[in-house]
């Protein structure tokens, strides 16, 4: 599954000369390198003691002042949104501020760390969240022992918040939560473990699809994993006319079908992947990947991350010039190089030093603005694809190629324009609270997302960020 | 009872093929493939409740009770078969027997003990069609009354069967030694 973070640039290594190396040597320098930037990082989390802080946005010219900003003054403010409580979009931050809530029970790679080990990964988050989107992102890590009660709990902060991100939940369980939230509050809820990756991973493949000249209705596509992300895709994929009985899915128990052993099991357990089990697959395929692979114009593998969960002769047995798409984080299924070889016209990656990077960054800041901007109660899957669609879109416009087929996380002119994508398609489902015009949303978001770089770099000119420290590692410019 | 069709009606969501069955009462020939199918719902409840855990000889238990059932003039195995693609396949299986009630009236009680259909063939009207022949079934069978066992946490069973007009009567509570 994609990262969330967009790994720093790998200025220092081009694509070509990292793919000419061969896997296992930058490999094991890959893994060298993440563990001195681990060290770095708890370094750094020490010296910094956090990532985000709460930063006053009025004036303060003297104390005086808070008697605007807070008792008496504020006692009007108050009773105006009584009157009218939607007036708390537009009398206080509730329209910009983002609650990042999990109960750290599928965090990054490291599986089940509990609230106060996600915390730094949320604070991250946050970051990104603030760095990429201009959105005030607030981590709310939660000690909820159910479903129930972290569903409970996130229903109760609602009123404080334009939206609410779910983070690092564990599958199938965050199925019920997002869909449970979702009914319950009447602002956006968003989980990007299933709709960022499938919305980056949706908008790579509706390129890649144009390249090789493919028509979603006509291909036959092959996912392999079929846990938050690739659930979500096939949604999606179903949604834009993919046939449902071209689409295949395939797990550790083999092809996915209607009348696996599994499927009653799935009923109770996974009623997401049940559906699926009896809507595609038209062909009654069973048994493993490599049935599934025969014919296939496409496979996206969002599974384990070890290279050989797809095979140079599951690439060979697919159409001419097949799509592959292997997403595993930190190593993907199969290598592109290898890939190649094996005849896939175009390959992706959740990584950020091959090209074609998979990637929820892409995703998730441009989707929180528009949904913001708009004032959304919700966000309904039509959004979702418009992001996606305004992704490739953004791709295309700086030139597609079989390396091309998404913006890379340096082609920031995207995001507004992912952004405004979003907020026109919440006022075309009639979700939105706030109806601007298209370039109204687009200066808006614009306005937004630029404003936070420059915060960043004025806090540093004026000393109130402390300069990094020297270290041994993670001296390059990122940002 | 001669082997009859009865219309499916497409699914819930509207994908796929019609999907009409026929049912007969079940023969000795139809045990190999009845019996993976009853063992596909033991399984399910195995979902519902620790105490439901399947044992290892339940393929064999499986086999000897559907071949007494089927020769026992008391019970019903009927069998449902598939259509179309599907023709000659069994895709669903009913078992019930009939009791008699000690203390109270009617006397006969008809006890669907088992209602199993594939994935494919639920939600289409196939179920309702099975427990109505049943039910009649087990009237001629004098029963005055028909009930249903299944486990307590299968809220799907739960709405199936209030939706026909079933209301819990007796419970079993079970607790572990």
């Amino acid at each position: 599954m994609a990262e969330s973070a967009p790994a720093a640039p790998a200025r220092s290594r081009s694509p070509r000369r990292r793919a000419a190396e061969g896997p296992t040597s930058a490999e094991e320098r890959r893994a060298g390198q993440t563990e001195l930037l681990g060290h770095r990082a708890v370094e750094l989390s020490r010296f910094y003691a956090g990532k985000i802080e709460t930063v006053p946005k009025v004036p303060v010219r003297s104390l005086h002042d808070f008697s605007l900003w807070y008792s008496p003054g504020v006692a009007a403010v108050s009773r105006a949104i009584e009157a009218e409580p939607e007036l708390s979009f537009e009398l206080t931050g509730r329209w910009n501020t983002v609650a990042i809530v999990t109960d750290g029970s599928r965090v990054l790679g490291l599986g089940e760390v509990g609230p106060r080990a996600a915390l730094p990964v949320m604070e991250g988050k946050a970051l990104l969240f603030k760095f990429l989107g201009g959105v005030d992102a607030v981590p709310i890590p939660m000690q909820a022992k159910s479903p129930d009660e972290l569903l409970a709990a996130a229903e109760a902060i609602a009123p404080a918040f334009g939206g609410i991100n779910l983070e690092d939940i564990a599958s199938p369980k965050c199925f019920g939560i997002l869909e449970e939230l979702s009914k319950r509050v009447e602002i956006p809820v968003w989980h990007d473990d299933q709709l960022g990756t499938a919305a980056a991973t949706v908008a790579g493949l509706l390129n890649a699809l144009k390249i090789t000249g493919r028509d979603i209705r006509t291909t036959r596509t092959v996912l392999l994993g079929a846990g938050a992300a690739n659930l979500v895709t096939a949604r999606l994929l179903l949604a834009l006319g993919q046939e449902p009985s071209a689409l295949t899915l395939v797990d550790q128990k083999g092809i996915l079908h209607a009348e696996r052993e599994d499927v009653d099991e799935l009923s109770v357990r996974n009623p997401w992947k049940y559906r699926l089990a009896l809507r595609t697959n038209g062909g009654s395929r069973s048994g493993p990947l490599e049935r599934a692979v025969e014919d296939a114009d496409v496979l996206i593998a969002a599974s384990t991350p070890r290279p050989g969960t797809v095979r140079p002769e599951h690439v060979r047995a697919m159409r001419p010039e097949p799509i592959v798409f292997a997403l595993a984080n930190p190593a993907p299924e199969i290598w592109p190089e290898v890939a190649r070889e094996a005849g896939a016209a175009i390959v992706a990656t959740g990584r950020s030093d091959f090209p074609n990077q998979v990637n929820n960054s892409l995703v998730f800041p441009a989707v929180f603005r528009g949904v913001l901007d708009a004032r959304a109660r919700s966000i309904p899957d039509p959004i979702v694809l418009a992001a996606a669609r305004e992704l490739a879109r953004g791709a295309e416009h700086k030139g597609l190629s079989v390396h091309h087929i998404l913006p890379t996380m340096e082609e920031a002119e995207v995001f507004p324009a992912v952004a405004a994508a979003v907020a026109d398609a919440a006022v075309a489902e009639g979700v939105a609270r706030q109806r601007l015009s298209h370039d109204e949303f687009l200066a808006r978001a614009k306005a937004l997302m630029e404003r936070p770089a420059r915060l960043v770099r004025a806090l540093a000119r004026a000393g109130l960020t402390a300069p990094m420290p020297r270290g041994r590692v993670g001296q390059r410019r990122s940002v | 009872m001669s082997p009859r069709d009865v219309a499916g009606k497409p699914s819930a969501s509207g994908d796929g093929p019609e999907r009409k069955i026929s049912v007969r009462p079940a023969t000795e020939a139809d045990l190999p493939s009845l019996v993976p199918l009853l063992l596909r719902l033991k399984r399910l409840n195995e979902e519902f409740d620790p105490l439901l855990k399947v044992r290892e000889d339940a393929e064999k238990k499986a086999r000897e009770v559907l071949r007494a059932q089927i020769a026992d003039p008391k019970a019903l195995v009927l069998a449902a078969e598939g259509t179309g693609a599907d023709r000659g396949k069994l895709v669903g299986v009913v078992r019930a027997v009939v009791r008699e009630r000690m203390f109270y009236t009617p006397e006969l009680e008809g006890v669907i003990l088992d209602i199993y259909l594939l994935p494919l063939y639920r939600r289409r009207g196939v179920g309702e069609y099975l427990l109505e022949e049943v039910s009649s079934l087990l009237k001629a069978k004098g029963a005055g009354v028909v009930t249903a066992e299944f486990p307590a946490q299968n809220e799907i069973a739960v709405r199936f069967y209030a939706k026909r007009g079933f209301r819990p009567v007796t419970s079993i509570h079970a607790r572990s030694l």
